[in-house]
């Protein structure tokens, strides 16, 4: 199979001729092994996001809550990509990062919304992510994210 | 039915829901996740959406019966049944819960209790449509169109 052009559209047309959208796209793999720790309150979410992050080579661990992942870091765990949901049950996700970043957490962090309207961001800005997506979570958004960790 | 047609007829099938809106691109990121190891990921995910969306729409029908209208609980359902609906690709089950959260925000109530009626519409209309392709589906057994190719 044809190399894809990395991080771009879909590289293959599927062979059936009414399937309009493509498939088979070329997942990267990357030089370093990216760990990655997702926090998203919703099970169904959480089941997809991990799925996708896996699909893009990123080893992903995800957990319920902001305590969870806070604990997990405190315990000595470390991430390369840490993907935050904007509502968690108690710690919200702008407390948990920013509570990441007081603990001298430098990975990349990156919040997430179910639902973005303009000026949603600030809390998680403030609270120091590096950036800021609405769900879903696709591999042509994360996978030049994962580039730039690589190198 | 002879097996080919079989097959044709899924193909048509899951076509038609992209081609008449009800599911966009996500929903094949699904699919890309559904592999030998996960061979009924796609139906799996859905039955947990239609399980989890259940109790959230009766949450939020309660809600709306209430007086006054708590706006910040109607969001916070609809956030959450927002990225649910997200991450199955329910093209317009999502956008009526933008246009519900639209109302939220601007604390219009009758918008609101309108808008929830399509947001219900749209989910019913989807859940029969994904419940008949499903069957047919399974009628068939694996197919190319249903997963990622092993490299």
């Amino acid at each position: 199979m044809a190399p894809a052009i990395e991080g771009m559209a879909p590289a293959v047309e599927s062979s059936e001729g009414n399937n309009k959208m493509s498939k088979g796209y070329q997942y990267p793999s990357w030089k370093k092994k990216l760990r990655g720790l997702l926090v998203d309150n919703a099970e169904l979410c959480r089941i997809v996001e991990k799925g996708i992050m896996g699909l893009c080579g990123v080893e992903t661990q995800a957990v319920e809550t902001g305590e969870a992942a806070v604990e997990l870091i405190a315990s000595g765990a470390t991430f390369d990509l840490i993907v935050i949901d904007r509502f968690l049950p108690s710690m919200t996700g702008a407390q948990t990062a920013r509570k990441m970043r007081e603990m001298g957490v430098e990975s990349k962090i990156i919040g997430l919304f179910a639902s973005y309207f303009e000026g949603d961001e600030e809390d998680f800005v403030a609270a120091g992510v590096d950036d800021f997506k609405e769900k879903p979570l696709s591999p042509n958004w994360l996978v030049p994210i994962l580039r730039e960790l690589d190198n | 039915m002879e097996r080919n047609q079989m097959h044709r007829q899924v193909s048509v099938m899951r076509q038609s829901l992209f081609d008449q809106g009800y599911l966009d691109e996500q929903f094949i990121q699904l699919e890309e996740l559904q592999d030998d190891a996960n061979p009924n990921f796609v139906e799996e995910v859905v039955t947990l959406y239609y399980r989890d969306s259940s109790r959230l729409i009766l949450s939020i029908d309660q809600a709306l019966e209430r007086n006054p209208l708590d706006f910040n609980k109607l969001d916070t359902y609809m956030h959450q049944f927002k990225g649910s609906s997200t991450s199955i690709g329910a093209k317009k089950v999502k956008a009526e819960c933008t246009q519900f959260r639209e109302y939220c925000k601007a604390g219009n109530g009758e918008g609101c209790m309108r808008t929830f009626q399509q947001v219900k519409k749209e989910y019913t209309i989807l859940k029969r449509k994904l419940e008949a392709y499903f069957q047919q589906a399974r009628q068939v057994g694996p197919s190319e169109t249903a997963c990622r190719p092993r490299n």
